[in-house]
């Protein structure tokens, strides 16, 4: 066996290395895209989890407020929280947005599309003595806070330090709400533990300080908890929460640090989601190209085969030589594979941290992801390589005579359409009729997704006769009469052209998709990041604005109206019975149409009653996230948690909101006042007169207000740009897969020719004899090509058009998104004409072998 | 005794050509002894490829019975086939069929290989081959460094080295020129006097038909003439023995 597989596999595969390196790059291709997109999940995951546990390090459990009035824990809450016999230690804090007299933070807009703050600069008032054994701090320059509870001491991250140009002993200024203070930095902590919270650019100064400057003496925002070591255990943590929350009451939610990687989980999800499709396309069109390339391997051998088989070779022997070549293959392919994955998930990971403004995110890579990804990839080569392994089994030994039996075609191909059929209904059923669960869906998603690829590839042996008559005047009229000889031979190798036809609709398929995923999103998105950032300018401060600064902006020569915005994290009943946290904005109904509007997801909406609905009170506007999550309609109610109770909201309408993942509702500001008791703003969207540049009003505000009142003001059109530059590149990763399937779909195209060419010498010598010439015999490959890319083109448009659809619902299933789909017509039209002209450029090659035919050699050519 | 090595009864084959229906014999009888050298003639169309292919268990019967080495053929299955044509019989082809990656010894060795014999306990079988044909100082080259007529010989090595029952050879010399063709004639008349081999010969070519013991003329799928020479027969003969009958063939029309 070892000796037959020396002198037949190996051998072969080097006396063709480049139909081995073709192999070989299919597997490469997959294993990278499905390498590469574990480890950045992977990554991703483990990146923001370090991010909450920085703030969290070693505590067990976390109290905190429903925050519904602002006012924070009382700080009696301690003595009743110590009381519990399994605590060891109870630790306050005071958890403050502020800003360092340092210049204007870079990203200061609380878009929150992934559900946290970023931005500003973060203080935490602590107790210096207690607050270590929570969480960690690593000083490297200075000391720590000292024991003098009213210090005007702060302890910074060294890394912000240093980007600011602040040492140990310098003075800083701090805004609070009386004006900015003055802190003497005592001590530099590491960027790692807690020095990892707001990316950095985060501070630590006595609790009682923080309680004096903030206005919020006898108040705590959190309790950090460490239990004593015999409650730490899964089970017993769950037991002393329960005691505790029970003891506290539900004013006091108290959580484990586990809830906030479920919360990292979900952020993801829609991430994931999206990456987790493409890897298994890459599989996917990488197991193709690997099929590809050993049918056309097993095409050229087949004298080969029939030799062996003549000699005494099995059936089965045949077979087993072919998967010890796609084996050998699988694992070179995989390890360079694997090699190129780190690399690209390292290019995935310098993204991942731009878009979440992190300073440097190491990859995560784990020796069971890179294991089983390797088996995969031998797994899958094996795999593609099995239906041509079992055809050069098949092969007769007649083969190796002169004899060329009429090849009888294949069940398959010559009825395969039917099954293509079948194939074709199941998926058309699942995505119709769509009885089951939305896990299963999913799942099922995947498998409409390779049914539908291959009904399609099955339909094409039996339709190339109609499309070869239906494409034959325009054919003709391009190449002539030899464009329709040409053209005639597609129905000839009926199996080579269906692979490569398929190859390309692949490609072509992959093109739609990715652009009609970017357009369909970047549609929604932009159209709510228009009316969210809506105005012409966004003022926030390191504090609540009261509305005196709200008729000061008014007053602002350019600004045409200005409404407020706010927002809370209240918790709601779901509809299935449990509580969670969602975002309350409250918007004055007065004012905000006069800067913006809201993006109703329903266009037949009366937006006029929904908007005097919402005026009104006690009603909402909720995301369409939420709508399809839970199944809510206008009419129906939403029950949120108030310093009042519960009360029953009624829904006036569904928005496009992403804010928050989408977890997020619109109330008027009566009811905020009212329910919450709050009545200060966040942020102030300013619309500018006509007439007035947002430079020009942005500066005036600053030299005004912003000293006086800590504001900070950006220009909205800014704020977007940055948003979608950040999309686009994201996007711009999808690309290149698709722009490789399409690749992938012109080496099919080559490889066809070129066999086809090898096979008709004999055909071709006969029609040079005859008086065929040369740019003759040219045109006559081209056509055939020609032909190959209409229909791969024409099919790709169909399936990346449905494909998209089907992604973007299942996006919907999983997560609550709803995208509007929005046909990336570019696309399509790029789509079609990329793939006539790479099956034209692919044929370059073939078609002048052809014509180069020598004559005599050919028509003795066996 | 004459041992008969290969026997056909009844031999029919038909083809599915479109719409007509080809058959290329019909009902035939055919038998061949050890050491027996038959040559099969006849023009195009005569059914002597198809002869040549049932033999050699390369395609089925419509009807009748082939026995090789004892074995029924039509009761066997595929892979009980290929055992017996790998086990019994030796292929020569008129364009040599060697595989380009291996070499001139490699090739001859094949048959073995996939037998899944140890190489080792035939050395010297194929080095009496090689050396038979002409070619122990050829033994590492591959087929593209080799003539026609070197490569035909590494093909005959080839068909000999499971010392099967019979040799078929299908135009062994069709691809060669008159020398060389000569030379390979010689060749397998020496494996069947020297081995005792049976050996059945497709060919057209009336100089290469003189070797064999016998020759068989078909024509529309029948046995229609058949020539036995005598032992130590001049060439030339032979040669007149053969056109004469294609002569009457071709004048019956």
């Amino acid at each position: 066996m070892m000796l037959l597989t020396r002198w037949l596999t190996l051998r072969s595969m080097r006396s063709r290395p480049l139909r081995t390196l073709l192999g070989m790059f299919g597997i490469i291709l997959g294993v990278a895209g499905l390498l590469a997109i574990r480890i950045t999940n992977l990554t991703a995951m483990d990146t923001l989890s370090a991010l909450f546990e920085g703030t969290s390090g070693k505590t067990d459990l976390i109290v905190t407020y429903n925050g519904t009035d602002g006012n924070g824990l009382p700080e009696r809450i301690l003595r009743r929280i110590i009381e519990n016999e399994a605590i060891q230690a109870a630790v306050p804090s005071l958890q403050i947005q502020t800003a360092l007299a340092v210049g204007v933070p870079e990203s200061a807009m609380p878009l929150s599309l992934l559900g946290f703050e970023m931005g500003g600069f973060s203080i935490f008032g602590i107790d210096p003595q207690t607050d270590p054994a929570v969480r960690d701090y690593t000083i490297t320059q200075g000391d720590f806070l000292s024991q003098d509870e009213n210090g005007r001491e702060i302890v910074l991250v060294e890394n912000y330090a240093s980007e600011n140009e602040l040492e140990v002993g310098k003075v800083v200024e701090l805004l609070t709400e009386d004006g900015p203070k003055e802190f003497t930095i005592v001590g530099l902590i590491a960027k790692k533990g807690a020095g990892q919270n707001n990316n950095g650019a985060f501070g630590v100064i006595p609790l009682q300080t923080a309680q004096e400057l903030f206005h919020r003496s006898g108040e705590l925002d959190q309790v950090d908890i460490v239990l004593k070591p015999d409650f730490v255990s899964t089970d017993q943590l769950a037991v002393v929460k329960t005691q505790l929350q029970s003891q506290l009451g539900d004013d006091y939610p108290v959580t484990s640090t586990a809830s906030g990687g479920n919360r990292v989980s979900q952020m993801l999800n829609g991430f994931s989601i999206g990456l987790n499709f493409m890897g298994g396309m890459a599989l996917f069109v990488g197991g193709y190209l690997i099929y590809n390339t050993f049918s056309m391997t097993v095409v050229e051998r087949t004298r080969e085969f029939g030799l062996l088989r003549t000699l005494g070779l099995t059936q089965k022997q045949v077979i087993v030589q072919v998967l010890v070549e796609a084996g050998i293959l699988g694992i070179m392919g995989s390890f360079i594979g694997a090699l190129v994955g780190i690399g690209l998930a390292q290019s995935a990971t310098y993204l991942l941290g731009y878009l979440l403004d992190l300073d440097s995110v190491s990859l995560k890579i784990s020796m069971e992801v890179i294991l089983t990804s390797l088996i995969i990839g031998v797994a899958i080569t094996v795999v593609a390589a099995l239906l041509p392994a079992w055809q050069a089994g098949r092969i007769s030994p007649l083969e190796a005579l002169r004899v060329r039996g009429i090849r009888k075609e294949g069940w398959l191909l010559r009825q395969g359409w039917k099954l293509g059929l079948v194939f074709l209904l199941i998926s058309f059923i699942i995505l119709v009729a769509n009885p089951f669960p939305y896990d299963v869906q999913f799942r099922l998603g995947s498998l409409t997704v390779i049914f539908l690829f291959f009904g399609g590839t099955l339909l094409i042996p039996g339709s190339v006769g109609l499309w070869q008559r239906i494409t034959r005047p325009v054919i003709h009229w391009l190449y002539g009469a030899a464009g329709q000889l040409g053209s005639r031979n597609i129905q000839r190798s009926k199996l080579r052209t269906t692979l490569t036809v398929a190859a390309l609709m692949i490609g072509v398929s992959m093109i739609i998709i990715t652009r009609g995923m970017t357009d369909s999103f970047r549609g929604d998105l932009e159209t709510w990041i228009n009316a969210y950032v809506g105005g012409d300018l966004l003022v926030t401060s390191s504090s609540p604005m009261r509305s005196q600064v709200m008729r000061r902006l008014e007053a602002i020569p350019g600004v045409e109206a200005v409404t407020p915005m706010r927002t809370l994290e209240v918790a709601w009943q779901t509809p299935d019975g449990k509580t969670e946290d969602l975002v309350f904005m409250g918007v004055d109904t007065e004012t905000y149409n006069k800067v913006t509007s809201f993006v109703f997801s329903d266009s037949q909406v009366d937006a006029d009653e929904a908007y005097k609905k919402l005026s009104e009170g006690n009603a909402l506007f909720i995301s369409s996230v939420l709508a399809e999550k839970y199944g809510l309609n206008a009419g129906d109610t939403l029950r949120l948690r108030t310093r009042s109770g519960e009360l029953d909201f009624t829904i006036a309408a569904v928005v496009i909101n992403f804010y928050n993942q989408g977890l997020a509702v619109q109330g008027n500001w009566q009811d905020m006042r009212r329910y919450f008791k709050t009545s200060e703003a966040g942020a102030y969207l300013v619309k500018l007169a006509d007439g007035y540049g947002a430079t020009e009003v942005q500066q005036r505000i600053q030299d005004t207000y912003a000293d006086r009142e800590n504001l900070s003001i950006a220009s909205n059109q800014s704020l977007i740009n940055q948003v979608l530059t950040l999309l686009n590149q994201a996007y711009s990763m999808f690309d290149v897969m698709a722009i490789i399937a399409l690749l992938v779909g012109a080496l099919g195209v080559v490889n066809t020719l070129t066999m086809n060419v090898l096979e008709r010498s004999q055909e071709i010598g006969m029609l040079r004899s005859i008086g065929l010439t040369r740019g003759q015999t040219t045109v006559m490959v081209l056509a055939e090509s020609l032909l190959m890319g209409l229909i791969g083109g024409v099919l790709g448009l169909g399936f990346g058009i449905l494909l998209t659809r089907i992604f973007l619902w299942s996006m919907t299933a999983m997560s609550g998104y709803k995208i509007n789909f929005v046909l990336p017509v570019g696309a399509v039209i790029a789509g079609i004409l990329i793939a006539l002209v790479v099956s034209q450029l692919a044929a370059i090659f073939p078609a002048r072998r052809a014509s180069r035919t020598q004559i005599l050699d050919a028509i003795h050519y066996e | 005794m004459t041992k008969v090595v290969l026997e056909a009864k009844g031999l029919q084959k038909k083809y599915q050509m479109g719409e007509v229906v080809v058959e290329a014999l019909s009902g035939l009888d055919f038998q061949v002894n050890k050491g027996e050298f038959i040559a099969i003639m006849g023009p195009s169309g005569s059914g002597k490829s198809t002869l040549l292919h049932l033999l050699g268990g390369l395609d089925t019967p419509s009807d009748g019975e082939i026995t090789l080495a004892g074995q029924q053929l039509s009761i066997l299955n595929d892979k009980q086939i290929t055992l017996v044509r790998r086990h019994n019989i030796g292929f020569v082809f008129q364009f040599f069929n060697l595989l380009p990656t291996l070499t001139a010894e490699e090739n001859i060795a094949l048959p073995l290989v996939i037998d899944g014999r140890n190489l080792q306990e035939y050395q010297a079988r194929i080095d009496r081959l090689l050396e038979l044909v002409g070619l122990s100082d050829r033994r590492q080259h591959k087929p593209d460094q080799l003539s026609g007529g070197e490569q035909q010989r590494v093909a005959l090595a080839r068909a000999l080295v499971t010392e099967p029952a019979i040799i078929l050879a299908d135009e062994p010399t069709g691809n060669l020129d008159s020398k060389t063709g000569t030379a390979i004639m010689n060749l397998l008349k020496r494996s069947c006097v020297e081995l005792d081999q049976a050996l059945v010969a497709v060919t057209h070519d009336a100089r290469a038909a003189t070797y064999a013991d016998r020759v068989v003329f078909l024509q529309d799928g029948n046995i229609v003439r058949e020539i036995r020479f005598l032992e130590g027969q001049e060439m030339s003969d032979r040669l007149n023995m053969v056109i004469k009958v294609f002569e009457e063939l071709e004048a019956m029309g």
